[in-house]
């Protein structure tokens, strides 16, 4: 399984589906109406521009999530590494844990989790 | 040209091309797509480089959590064609001309640099054992520290994103005057 | 180490402080012990007590200098506390957390006042901007602060990638982050281009021309209190980390930069203070005042000597204990244009009295620290070699003088009814000993350099 294989499987995979919409082009009766371009053709009919604003708790809530997917990211190396470096690694994985715990419970406290 | 440079050259010349239309892309969710492409490719250099484990992170982290960030706040500020503001041909031919010198000085001083640059002893430093022990033992203080870095901005988060209760309407109308003063000023 | 922990800790603490204490007065006090507590672990680890012993692998050295600034930028933030901590509850509703945001700024402070290692340099920064870019934008419902904070966001991010550009340059050239390099005779292209890259981006955060569009801006639309702090004692942490930068990692290949940071500096002292003469408000013109002391600190960085260190820390003192006190009293005014000040002295003449310090003190007047902390500069650029660039820089003391002193002139010679409100017994003698201090420094620099060497 070199690097060669690889490529094969990525160029298979971009045939493939390359492929499916050649195939569809070449049988396709060509009829064309207005509900072709809706997003959901056979659906209720939309009523407004899918366009609008969010509202700003969406936001929030996804910064809070980075913060901590950041935080599991630095897991992953230190579990691998734990038995090998010892005491301290734990040590200093709890102490970083802990900082953002607080994190965590201020914004808990604060209601930034809370729905609106 | 072996296998890894002929991925190298696919990859970078899609990493290019990539980022050359998030900025070209007129409509704002288009650009975001763009950069997903581009956060791929590096992804694929990490690879290249033997990293795997930051080419997942990247994927995990970047192309996951901060593209849906993105959107947000494409979404937030309600960016569409008709609101995007249309900025004058001069502007964008100063920015052009701007970043064309940057370019130009960049190219012309890294020209004549060096054949090879330092070389690190081995080539899978990037590999996540040695990330590990890199960074829970030379690289604690860093580590640690950026912890704050974390919680600042989470206060930050909190502060500006948090709904604020709803004050009375003359106070507020109040603010908008100052504000409309201070702008006359 | 102490004040780095200290002030974190503090920032924690201040985090939590708003659902322990239900009384905004509390809040106040508390963070006034914690900084008080930050500064006294500071002075014992200046007097060689650390409490903490962590093994930093060489990323932080805590030297004379490095405390010695950290004091300074402590004191300041006290100074500030004790004058401008009523106003920061006007802003909004998060009163606390604006305390522990200032703690996290002071955190990063002490990082990137002591940093050895580019990585330090880079967490150092982040962690004193991102808070900046959030206190900036904290009076949510102000269009004006919302677009200072929008803009100083994108330009700071956008300086903080060609730093991080350079930094990588110069892992590339040298294959260490640590500073203090070495290098042959031939000097790496990649090394000169990630060193320009730094200075950069270093120019952008202390607002040296032509890097200073977004100053005016910011300064202007931050809430009043928050542009006080930014505009004092980050400033100076600022430049404390770009003359430690360019005095240990690039000192070996002055030749390359020198000229590059003389032009620097003169450019920021001519459009600095050419540009705040034409000001009509205070606010704005303190704007364009602290760039032009930013190319007097720049001399600093083009002549590296020792009293170039000396002066660095002095300068960075007497400007912004001088500033923090005009912006306390701005803060209370109603109308912040120069008119808003006419005939203030004869309703308040101690505050005048006060205020006629610090304005001395900011264009240089002798007897002040101010005028010492400019003689210190243009001795060390003398010194370094270059007699026109001193000459320059005095010129545009000279200019300063014009509008520091129209100022004055509102407040003496003219008549209209300058309104100011909230002024306390407390806030006038904090006043009083910060100009105190303005005019001690001015006689005895001794004071504070000495503890450089002692």
């Amino acid at each position: 399984m070199g690097p060669i294989s690889l490529i094969a499987l990525t160029l298979a995979a971009l045939l493939f589906s390359a492929g499916g919409i050649l195939v569809g082009k070449l049988f396709n009766k060509g009829s064309k109406n207005l509900q072709k371009g809706e997003a959901y053709e056979c659906g209720i009919p939309t009523k407004t521009s899918p366009w609008h604003q969010f509202n700003v708790g969406y936001y929030l809530f996804a910064l809070l999530f980075l913060i901590f997917d950041v935080e599991l990211v630095f897991l992953y190396p230190w579990a691998v590494v734990v038995k090998k470096v010892g005491v301290t690694a734990l040590v200093e994985i709890m102490v970083f844990i802990f900082i953002l715990f607080m994190g965590f419970l201020y914004a808990h406290k604060k209601g930034a989790l809370k729905w609106m | 040209m072996g296998i890894t440079q002929i991925l190298f050259w696919i990859l970078a010349i899609t990493a290019i091309f990539s980022a050359l239309m998030v900025v070209i892309s007129k409509n704002p969710v288009y650009s975001v797509l763009w950069l997903i492409v581009t956060f791929f490719t590096i992804s694929g250099h990490y690879i290249l480089l033997n990293a795997q484990f930051l080419a997942v992170v990247n994927i995990i982290v970047y192309a996951g959590a901060i593209m849906v960030l993105f959107l947000f706040v494409i979404m937030l500020m309600n960016l569409n064609k008709e609101t995007e503001p249309q900025k004058s041909k001069w502007l964008k031919l100063a920015g052009a001309v701007a970043g064309g010198c940057l370019l130009l000085v960049l190219v012309a001083g890294l020209r004549h640099t060096e054949k090879q640059m330092t070389e690190m002893v081995t080539g899978d430093i990037g590999l996540i054992q040695n990330l590990g022990k890199v960074l829970f033992k030379d690289y604690v203080v860093p580590f640690e520290i950026s912890s704050i870095l974390f919680l600042s901005a989470m206060v930050g988060a909190v502060v500006l994103g948090k709904k604020e209760p709803r004050i009375p309407v003359e106070t507020e109308m109040r603010k908008v005057e100052e504000t409309q003063q201070a702008i006359n000023i | 180490m102490n004040a780095l922990i200290f002030s974190a800790v503090s920032g924690v603490i201040m985090m939590f402080s708003s659902f322990l204490l239900n009384n905004k007065n509390s809040v106040r006090v508390l963070a006034h012990v914690l900084l008080l507590a930050t500064i006294i672990a500071n002075i014992f680890e200046l007097r060689g007590i650390s409490f903490f012993h962590i093994d930093t692998r060489g990323m932080l050295e805590f030297d004379r200098f490095a405390l010695l600034f950290t004091l300074v930028a402590n004191v300041c933030t006290f100074a500030f506390f004790l004058l401008s901590s009523r106003d920061l509850e006007k802003i909004g509703n998060h009163y606390s957390d604006y305390f522990s945001l200032l703690f996290f700024i002071l955190a990063g402070i002490v990082v990137s006042s002591s940093f050895k290692s580019l990585l330090m340099l880079f967490l150092g920064i982040e962690i004193l901007s991102i808070p900046l870019y959030i206190l900036t934008g904290s009076d949510k419902r102000n269009l004006k602060s919302n677009e200072a904070s929008l803009k100083y966001f994108l330009m700071g991010s956008f300086s903080t990638g060609l730093m991080l550009m350079g930094i990588a340059l110069i892992y590339g050239a040298t294959g260490t982050f640590q500073t203090g390099i070495t290098v042959a005779e031939k000097v790496p292209v990649l090394l000169i281009t990630g060193m320009m890259l730094l200075l950069f981006s270093m120019s952008f955060k202390v607002s040296a021309a032509p890097f200073h569009f977004w100053t005016p801006d910011v300064y202007d639309g931050a809430p009043t209190v928050v542009t006080s702090f930014m505009a004092t004692v980050v400033k100076a942490a600022g430049f404390i980390a770009f003359m430690r930068l360019f005095a240990e990692e690039f000192g070996s290949i002055r030749p390359e930069w020198k000229l590059l940071v003389g032009i620097v500096a003169a450019v920021t002292l001519f459009i600095g203070n050419i540009t705040a003469v034409f000001q009509q408000s205070v606010k704005r013109m303190l704007a364009y005042s602290s760039i032009s002391q930013a190319g007097f600190m720049m001399l600093a960085i083009y002549s590296l000597s020792n009293d170039a260190k000396e002066g660095l820390i002095l300068y960075a003192a007497a400007y912004s204990l001088a500033t923090i006190g005009i912006f306390a009293v701005l803060v209370r005014m109603k109308d912040y244009t120069f008119e808003g000040f006419n005939g203030f002295a004869k309703q308040q003449p101690f505050l005048a009295g006060i205020l006629v310090v610090f304005l001395l003190s900011l264009a240089g007047i002798p007897l002040t620290a101010g005028f010492l902390s400019k003689f210190y500069m243009l001795k060390a650029t003398i010194d370094g070699g270059s007699l026109a660039l001193a000459i320059f820089a005095v010129l545009m003391a000279a200019v300063s003088v014009y509008y520091y002193f129209r100022l004055i002139q509102s407040m003496y010679f003219k008549t209209g009814n300058a309104t100011i409100s909230g002024t306390t017994t407390g806030f006038k003698y904090t006043l009083a000993a910060l100009a105190g201090i303005t005019i001690l420094l001015g006689i005895f620099p001794n004071l504070l350099t000495n503890w450089l060497y002692f």
